[in-house]
């Protein structure tokens, strides 16, 4: 009996082992490092101080370092803009894709297959391609406005890249998946005949949409909010290409401030921001749905 | 009544050809537009060609310099090369690593687990600029030069998570009394892992490591930030041209890239619904 | 040789439930399986059979007490070393495999060469009526089929004891039936002992030499099928397995009297205490003017023709419930009793059983 217990410890050792100290030293060991990083003084030429330093946080909120800096609330704006982002970013995959999750749940086994099949296909593609396409139809030059000129529909270049709409699109061109998939598995799940019971004792269609189908896909729709808000929040690839210099999101701030300002600590306490929102999200998240019986680990 | 059904069920339907229309048109207009003759405006037609093409794959074009990045094929070539070695590197050891987790966590009930659990979805939310800059510390801190080694290690830090999660599907899709079927008819436990268990378990590592292997070739976040100065990989590659301005050179790029990945996935997905 | 092919002295085993409660599955169960025997495990869900079933087969771990197979202990033996293969529930076929690749899987495991393996997974397979099936998957076949692929798996080894839990309840009645008889027949061919674990009481009678009725953790009775319907030890095994009239009360001489004051004449002068008359539904008839049988005066409450049978459900006088069963060649009386609503249901004595004590 307890030679039986202590193989079955061996191969737990033997399989855990390595992915234990793997992930403790090269993930838990750098957000660690990125944590106390966030509480450091920068240093003169990059690098750090190692003095206590809280200013970094207190410079987000625009109240930075008294000695030096005046209230300068440049940073809470970029923060504020990329929350703004974000939410529309997620409010407008949520309309491309919920009509599209009822239509294909409906649809016969072959077909729903393929349709997924269709959805999840570009998520296995290149990002800075599909990203790149994007430049080619909203640029000066691009086909929106090559068309619209051509026709006569305008008489010069409308300005549409390098602004908050081409980089909400851009998002929702690349978070759709991320937002589908949530989003159909509840409305797959929805049981028809609550609806037609609905209708049946008297309510309407848009009575029956409110009480009835939008509360029981309602976990799908907030699981897809809280994976298409928290990295489009953090973004910096999507603002990168389609924001230029003109539009700055907390990716961009945190990207200069690690290559090119070189203040790594405060770099680190933008990312802790994100982190924070991140984390206050998943809370409510999985409070609310734990009151419907969710279990956080498995996200079921 | 009837009409209004109708109508709403056609007006769904076509609200989803549009959702499709928006997911495809623009990966179409690429593909053709890739062939377009013109070197200046890229959405302007002005005839056919396979010239960028050629002239991607290193043939001798007619293309003046002007139209071209300079030294592109090259450094496409060794851009290339860098993001197959680390994919072929960080799929490997994420793989037997991911794997080795998902069984453990699915066979064993020992303390911390759900600790394991919440470890491996914190890379699949978190933003990956995050680990970028984390890593990016962590590596400078401890002296290691940045370059391949740092961009493998990086990777297989999320990656390791993408292979847990697809062969954790796999292993709970799977019927615990096939193990006991084994065990009765006289197989150990370590014949029936090889006989029953891991055959079964196959298609989902298989999958697992294809996933793996796409997004790293694919990743340019996290790589971006770990791989100092001298490595450049195809992502960072095409990042970089994007800033330097746009030129035809990179449709032809992008469109055999998305060729490349199609075919990958496609046959990954194919593999997921044959096992069923 | 011995009479005895499994022995189980004291076995015992508690689950804790997730409430944290204790649940005895085994309760001290003493059982003897003789070799060539049919034995059946029958009881309603949750009584420990299939407890007992997984304790022999090793996937359950004994809190105490001893299992012996051929006299030999093992106990502490993994499932992979005892001289016993299971039928499972779900069948529980590798997918991945062919049914020649399953049905050879425990010769395979054994090291039995490629050639012998072959022709036994044939003769195994043509025992079950499925020769030159080697090649399909699982997949292919119906729920019938996969059952046949899961027996063959389990008896190609030649194991000295073959368990069979609950193997026939995924399938349609019909099929179920013949599934009965041959499952009868192949254990006569095979000569090993089958012990079959159901809940459903007329399979158990059907099939059985013996049958074990067990009930939280107990074994209630150990008999032959008949005995066990016949003469069933206690008001649990009587309910159980069939329909049952019971009525609770004072035995004396020749008659029990309950505490509602209805008279049960019985067949046993020497009974006396507290006991439990048993009449079988089947064991009434319609008492005809001149009778001299006992009987009992009901009201009838509902009259269901079945087919072969009329069931009568009535209420005595004092508001007791009464199953009776008429069969349906005796009509015209029935349709006399759908007149008047009321029923006079005689029995013979010699046919009332008596259980031991009220009943529960």
């Amino acid at each position: 009996m307890s030679s039986i217990a202590f193989r079955r410890r061996a191969q737990l050792a033997i399989l855990l082992g390595p992915v234990s100290l793997f992930l403790a030293v090269f993930f838990l060991g750098p957000l660690a490092i990125m944590i106390v990083t966030s509480f450091l003084a920068p240093g003169l030429y990059g690098g750090v101080e190692w003095t206590w330093y809280p200013h970094n946080y207190g410079r987000i909120l625009g109240f930075a370092d008294p000695m030096f800096e005046d209230f300068d609330p440049v940073y809470i704006a970029i923060f504020l803009r990329s929350l703004k982002i974000a939410a529309l970013t997620v409010v407008a995959t949520l309309f491309v894709c919920y009509p599209a999750a009822f239509c294909i749940s409906r649809l016969s086994d072959r077909w729903k297959n393929f349709c997924l099949f269709l959805i999840t296909l570009p998520f296995f593609t290149s990002l800075i391609v599909r990203l790149f396409i994007w430049v080619l139809i909203l640029r000066q030059t691009g086909l929106v406005n090559e068309v619209l000129l051509g026709t006569g529909v305008i008489a010069r270049p409308l300005e549409l890249i390098y602004t908050d709409g081409a980089i909400i699109l851009g998002m929702v061109y690349v978070f759709i998946p991320f937002m589908f998939m949530p989003v159909y598995a509840s409305v797959e799940k929805l049981d028809w005949t609550l609806v037609r019971a609905s209708l049946d004792l008297g309510a309407g269609p848009i009575r029956t949409f409110l009480r009835i189908i939008l509360p029981l896909t309602a976990p799908g729709i907030a699981g897809g909010a809280v994976i298409v808000f928290i990295p489009a929040l953090g973004n910096f690839v999507v603002p990168a290409i389609l924001g230029g210099a003109k539009v700055m999101m907390l990716g961009n701030l945190i990207e200069q401030q690690f290559l090119a300002a070189r203040n790594w600590p405060f770099g680190s306490a933008l990312a802790m921001m994100v982190m924070t929102v991140m984390l206050v999200l998943l809370f409510i998240h999985v409070v609310v749905s734990g009151r419907r019986g969710f279990d956080p680990a498995t996200g079921h | 009544m009837k009409i209004f059904a109708t109508l709403a069920r056609g007006s769904l339907i076509a609200y989803t050809a549009l959702f499709f229309a928006f997911i495809y048109i623009p990966l179409a207009l690429i593909a053709v537009y890739s062939f377009n003759a013109n070197p200046v405006n890229m959405m302007t037609w002005t005839g056919f060609t396979t010239e960028w093409y050629a002239q991607v794959l290193g043939f001798k074009t007619t293309i003046s310099e002007n139209a071209l990045y300079l030294e592109s094929t090259s450094q496409l070539v060794e851009a290339l090369w860098n993001s197959l070695i680390i994919a072929t590197s960080t799929t490997a050891i994420s793989t037997v690593l991911g794997s080795a987790m998902a069984i453990a966590l699915y066979r064993f009930d020992f303390f911390g687990r759900r600790f394991y659990r919440v470890v491996m979805f914190m890379p699949m939310l978190m933003p990956d600029i995050v680990l970028g800059i984390a890593l990016l510390i962590f590596f400078v801190n401890s002296g290691i030069n940045l370059g391949l080694t740092t961009i493998i290690i990086g990777q297989c830090t999320f990656l390791i998570s993408y292979v847990f999660i697809v062969v954790t599907a796999r292993l709970a899709g799977m019927d615990r009394t096939l193990e006991h079927a084994s065990a009765d008819l006289g197989a150990n436990e370590w014949t029936t892992f090889r006989k029953v268990v891991f055959p079964q378990l196959l298609p989902g590592i298989v999958g697992g490591a294809l996933l793996a292997f796409i997004i790293s070739m694919d990743d340019l976040v996290i790589t971006y930030f770990i791989a100092g100065v001298d490595v450049t990989t195809l992502p960072m590659f095409i990042f970089a041209m994007l800033r330097r301005g746009i030129k035809p050179e990179i449709n032809a790029i992008a469109v055999m890239m998305l060729t490349f990945s199609f075919v990958i996935a496609s046959l990954g997905l194919y593999l997921r619904s044959r096992q069923k | 040789m011995r009479d005895s092919i499994v022995r189980l002295e004291k076995a015992a085993k508690a689950f804790a439930t997730p409430e944290g409660q204790t649940v005895t599955a085994l309760d001290a169960i003493d059982l003897d399986v003789k070799r060539n025997e049919f034995l059946t495990l029958l009881g309603p869900s949750g009584c420990g059979k299939t407890t007992l079933l997984q304790a022999i087969s090793g996937f359950v771990q004994l809190d105490a007490g001893r299992i012996l197979i051929d006299d030999e202990d093992i106990t502490d033996r993994p499932p992979y070393r005892r001289p016993v293969n299971t039928v499972f529930q779900n069948y529980a076929l590798f997918p991945h495999m062919t049914v020649g690749e399953n049905t050879g899987y425990a010769l395979e495991v054994a090291g039995v060469a490629r050639a012998e393996r072959t022709r036994r997974v044939a003769d195994a397979l043509r025992m079950v009526g499925l020769e030159g099936m080697e090649g399909r998957k699982p997949r292919q076949l119906s729920g019938g089929q996969q059952q046949r692929v899961a027996l063959a798996r389990a008896i190609i080894a030649r194991p000295k004891l073959l368990l069979l839990d609950e193997p026939l309840s995924a399938l349609d009645k019909n099929l179920r039936q013949s599934m009965q008889i041959e499952l009868k027949t192949l254990q006569h061919e095979l000569g090993i002992s089958f012990i079959f674990v159901t809940h459903d009481q007329e399979e158990a009678l059907t099939m059985s030499d013996r049958v074990a009725v067990l009930s939280g953790g107990r074994i209630q009775q150990l008999d032959t099928p008949r005995a066990i319907y016949d003469q069933p030890k206690n008001s649990f095994v009587a309910t159980f397995v069939g329909a049952s009239n019971l009525f609770e009360g004072e035995a004396t001489r020749g008659q029990l009297v309950t505490k509602d004051g209805i008279a049960i004449s019985h067949g046993r002068p020497d009974a006396t205490g507290a006991a439990t008359a048993l009449i079988r539904p089947e064991q009434f008839f319609l008492a005809q003017p001149g009778d001299t049988a006992p009987s009992l005066d009901v009201d009838l409450e509902q009259i269901v023709f079945v087919g072969s049978t009329f069931e009568l459900f009535g209420r005595t006088a004092t508001g007791r419930r009464v199953i009776a069963e008429i069969p349906a060649v005796r009509r015209s009386l029935v349709g006399e009793i759908e007149q008047s609503r009321r029923a006079r249901l005689a029995y013979d004595p010699a046919a009332v059983h008596l259980l031991p004590g009220e009943a529960a």
